[in-house]
């Protein structure tokens, strides 16, 4: 049982005096240097010491020296060290916004069967109201979330699946040059620019018409939002429906079947894993959407009523953060986040479960490409 | 013989006829379809009369002839008076959908008109839509997909006809408190309807057409995915043009060309005046200006992204390098996927919280440029490193393997055959990316954000602000350390302010145009880089296809 590790193990050492060997003694030296530098200069940035950029001069220094003399090595550690970044930024982020949202979790215990749970307060209570009671609750934000990503994954799925399909299956090569960039560029309009056409003209058209009480509604940036999110799901649904073999849609397709009895028993089935990651990056889009929340809602976080109502539309967890940042402090601004907090992990999940479901549909399709 | 021909002749006139009959249901559907959207953004009003007619009793009366021929369609398919090859079933789809629509149906009518209180409406509603549902899943093809939408429109439109949907015709649910009161109007329900019915109508027809069957499915499904996708460029044109047309005069007031107009500007020690000027985009926003502009928010854009790009795309070119050509695929490698994906689809407010908390504290404590550069850095960080990794992996082994056996080394061969052969995947990821930052606002807002209408003496000057000390940290530069606007959130701040807030003293715009003229400058900008991106990759992959 154990053998494996130490077996791994062992090859680990014996790789490692091999490059010791293989290496020049000034080689290593620089690659010391280099490597305690940056850490040393990134250990010094964490602490907000002014002394950061005198480790980091010697680590350029070391790079400098490294690439005139030991070039393919030093290529080799300093795009590493590029790839470790990312990941190293992903950890800083999940660090820093759990840190400032700790203080909320801490005020907000609650008991279950004696245990004292930090936070579970944000999600048992509906109020919010951070000058009067200092209380918090991610209730409303999540209920509101939840409302606009429902609507606009109603749009942006089914319309963004059609889109994929014309796209990718039935347009005519002339039209598809049309309609492709056409799509890509509505994913570039911002979203600051959709959320200021909702308040100067939905918003009011939406009270005007159905007489509500003040504007906001979740109705209209979820469909907003879904308009902004359909992008994400054509782009990646077609690389889908594409990665489906033309083997396969020409063996159905000499059957006899038509087109859409081909892409409804051969390519869509066959895409199937590709198509729903597709919408689950979109929900992901809608989910984080900020701007045209803020801009569009009211930014007071509670429920309407009844809970179904879609007509009044108060506050998101992207809203509230963007709308309550600048006058927020203390409880407040650890509140807002834990609203980062639940975004963030919410979009993880997403982002993950939908990587292990394209991994998957790659697998299946692999053999046969 | 010749009764088989008078037969024959009989059954193609009557199918020139049927589908005469269901081309023309198509073309009616469109054009009601049409006249739906038009009623609902208010360019026509309902009550206007047509030679005579309301428009309501006109949609009213359309929908039902649609109605009425819809089912003949379908009835005269069932009875085989034409050719056509029908399914025995309309499909599961298409069942759940008319039984959903006729739940609503249903439920409406028993508590809008009927006037059901509380939980009333549930029974109707199912008895309704599982009526639809049967109508749908039980009977032949042509009669399941007929049925329930000709059904509908004879409904619909008999309802206008009668007057029961009069102008003073409302409802709001009883169940909502009155500060959550929603009350619909036939302004709404009546366009609405319509649509909605069209689309159906269309649909059955379009089957009808192609005499059900496989065929029907296909140019039903069809129709529908052509309009879908006609919907979406129309929708792009008409947001683009309305900005443009409502942002554009604003922001060129004033604008002449000529010899010596501009304001005077100086380089490496001459100095001239621009041959252009361009109040808007050259003035800041104070009582010493006629027309009063954006310019330090254009700059502060501009510092934005080259700060952004500096950081990020050194970054990621070399990490997409060690990924596509060092890596052996891995743990490693696996991880940095899943972080990068992660990367890319977290939400742009969590990077401005993280840059808030872990940049603010360590670039002097408030929101800064530098902030704001490096947290879009880091969104525009997975943005490169993907495409670029993936223009990377596109680079055929060929080429290096024929580098290699040259005897030149992998960094040369890297530098010299890789990274020239991706360079147009390269830079077409970055200059999409760097569309997507400049339009990002809730990073800067909580990292960078500026006064709402700074004037032209807050503009940025980074280049100037550069200074060396002898002590650690050696390099400071105060512009970097200063708040700044940027375009995005400019007009998010104006928007905040309240859009009849701020009045310019003597400026020929309100505060509102100022607010679309900033719009419509943000999307040319952003656009333009999208324009540029997408055209550069079209153009290298029609230059590779050859």
């Amino acid at each position: 049982m154990n053998l494996l590790p130490r077996r791994r193990a062992v090859h680990w050492i014996v790789l490692a005096r091999e490059f010791l060997d293989e290496t020049s003694a000034s080689a290593l030296l620089a690659l010391t240097v280099g490597t305690v530098s940056l850490l040393s200069s990134l250990g010094l940035f964490l602490n907000a010491s002014p002394l950061t950029s005198v480790p980091l001069l010697v680590f350029l220094a070391s790079i400098t020296y490294g690439w005139v003399r030991h070039r393919e090595l030093t290529a080799r550690a300093v795009t590493m060290a590029m790839t470790a970044s990312t990941i190293l930024i992903l950890a800083l982020i999940v660090v820093f916004i759990f840190v400032e949202a700790w203080p909320v979790f801490d005020v907000a215990r609650a008991e279950v069967f004696g245990i004292s749970v930090p936070g579970l307060r944000l999600f048992t209570q509906a109020e919010w109201a951070p000058r009067s009671a200092e209380r918090y609750s991610l209730l409303p934000l999540i209920h509101g979330t939840v409302m606009v990503t429902v609507v606009a994954t109603l749009v942006a799925g089914p319309l963004g699946v059609a889109s994929a399909l014309f796209v990718s299956e039935i347009a005519p090569p002339t039209v598809r040059e049309v309609v492709k960039p056409g799509i890509e560029i509505l994913a570039g309009i911002p979203s600051i620019v959709y959320g200021f056409i909702g308040f100067t003209i939905i918003s009011p058209w939406a009270s005007e018409q159905f007489d509500l009480v003040g504007q906001g509604t979740y109705l209209f940036v979820g469909a907003v939002v879904g308009l902004m999110a359909l992008p994400t799901v054509v782009s990646v649904a077609e690389d889908a429906l594409n990665s489906v073999p033309e083997s396969m849609k020409d063996g159905s397709l000499a059957l006899g079947t038509t087109d859409w009895q081909t892409m409804t028993t051969i390519t869509l089935p066959a895409a199937f894993s590709g198509v729903s990651a597709a919408v689950l990056l979109g929900v992901g889009r809608a989910i984080g959407e900020t701007m045209a929340a803020t801009v569009m809602l009211r930014n007071s976080p509670q429920l309407p009523e009844p809970l179904y109502n879609v007509f009044y539309g108060y506050d998101t967890l992207t809203s509230a953060i963007a709308a309550q940042y600048g006058e927020a402090t203390g409880n407040q601004l650890s509140a807002l986040f834990a609203a980062g907090v639940v975004l963030f992990i919410t979009v993880m999940f997403l982002s993950i479960g939908s990587q292990l479901i394209e991994r998957r549909m790659k697998r299946q399709l692999g053999g046969q490409e | 013989m010749s009764t088989i021909t008078s037969r024959n002749s009989l059954v193609n006139e009557e199918t020139n006829r049927y589908e005469f009959a269901a081309g023309a249901t198509i073309a009616l559907s469109a054009l009601l379809f049409a006249l739906g959207m038009t009623a609902l953004f208010e360019f026509v009003t309902l009550t206007d009369p047509v030679a005579g007619v309301p428009i309501v009793s006109v949609l009213g009366g359309l929908l039902v002839l649609i109605g009425i021929v819809v089912l003949g369609l379908g009835v005269s398919s069932r009875l085989e008076l034409t050719e056509s090859t029908p399914d025995r079933s309309a499909g599961l789809v298409a069942s759940f959908v008319f039984g959903g629509i006729w739940f609503g149906i249903g439920g409406i009518v028993a508590a809008g008109m009927i006037g059901l209180d509380g939980a009333g409406w549930i029974l109707p509603a199912f008895l309704f839509g599982g009526g639809a549902f049967a109508a749908t899943a039980f009977t032949r093809e042509d009669i399941g997909s007929t049925l329930p939408a000709g059904v509908s429109a004879i409904l619909a439109g008999g309802v206008f006809l009668t007057g029961v949907l009069g102008p003073g015709w409302s409802w709001s649910p009883g169940s909502f408190p009155s500060d959550n009161a929603v009350t619909f109007f036939p302004s709404v329900v009546v366009p609405g309807s319509v649509l909605l019915c069209s689309l159906l109508v269309g649909w059955a027809s379009a089957k009808a057409y192609a005499g059900f069957g496989a065929r029907g499915r296909h140019l039903g499904a069809h129709v529908l995915i052509y309009l879908n996708a006609l919907g979406i460029i129309a929708v792009l044109f008409g947001l683009v043009g309305f900005v443009v047309s409502k942002g554009a005069p604003t922001a060129f007031t004033g604008f002449t060309i000529g010899l010596g107009v501009g304001p005077e500007v100086t380089v490496l020690g001459l100095s001239f005046s621009l041959p252009v000027s361009w109040p808007f985009l050259m003035n800041g926003a104070s009582v010493f200006v006629k027309i009063d502009g954006i310019l330090p928010a254009v700059v502060g854009t501009v510092w934005l992204v080259i700060g952004a790009v500096l950081f990020a795309v050194p970054l990621a070119v070399g990490a997409a390098v060690f990924l596509a050509e060092y890596a052996e695929q891995g743990r490693f490698t696996s991880v940095v996927e899943v972080a990068t994906n992660g990367l890319w689809s977290t939400p742009s407010i969590v990077f401005g919280l993280f840059g808030a908390s872990f940049l603010i504290p360590r670039f002097g404590g408030s929101k800064s440029l530098i902030a704001g550069m490096l947290t879009l850095g880091f969104m525009l960080l997975p943005l490169v490193l993907i495409t670029s990794r993936e223009a990377m992996l596109a680079v055929p082994d060929e080429y290096r393997d024929a580098s290699a056996a040259l005897g030149v080394s992998k960094w040369q061969t890297i530098r010299s055959v890789v990274l020239p052969a991706a360079l147009p995947g390269i830079v077409t990821g970055v200059i999409l990316g760097v569309g997507r930052i400049a339009g990002e606002t809730a990073p800067i807002l909580v990292t960078m954000a500026g006064g709402t209408l700074p004037a032209g003496s807050e503009t940025i000057d980074v280049i100037g602000g550069f200074e060396f000390i002898s002590t650690p940290p050696f390099v400071t530069n105060e512009a970097l350390l200063e708040a700044s606007s940027a375009l995005p959130y400019q007009l998010y701040a104006l928007i905040t302010a309240g859009l009849g807030g701020p009045q310019f003293q003597d400026a020929p715009f309100s505060a509102l145009d100022f607010a679309w003229a900033n719009a419509f400058i943000l999307l040319t900008v952003v656009l333009s880089f999208y324009a540029i991106g997408i055209t550069t990759r079209y153009y290298f992959r029609r230059k590779l296809n050859r």
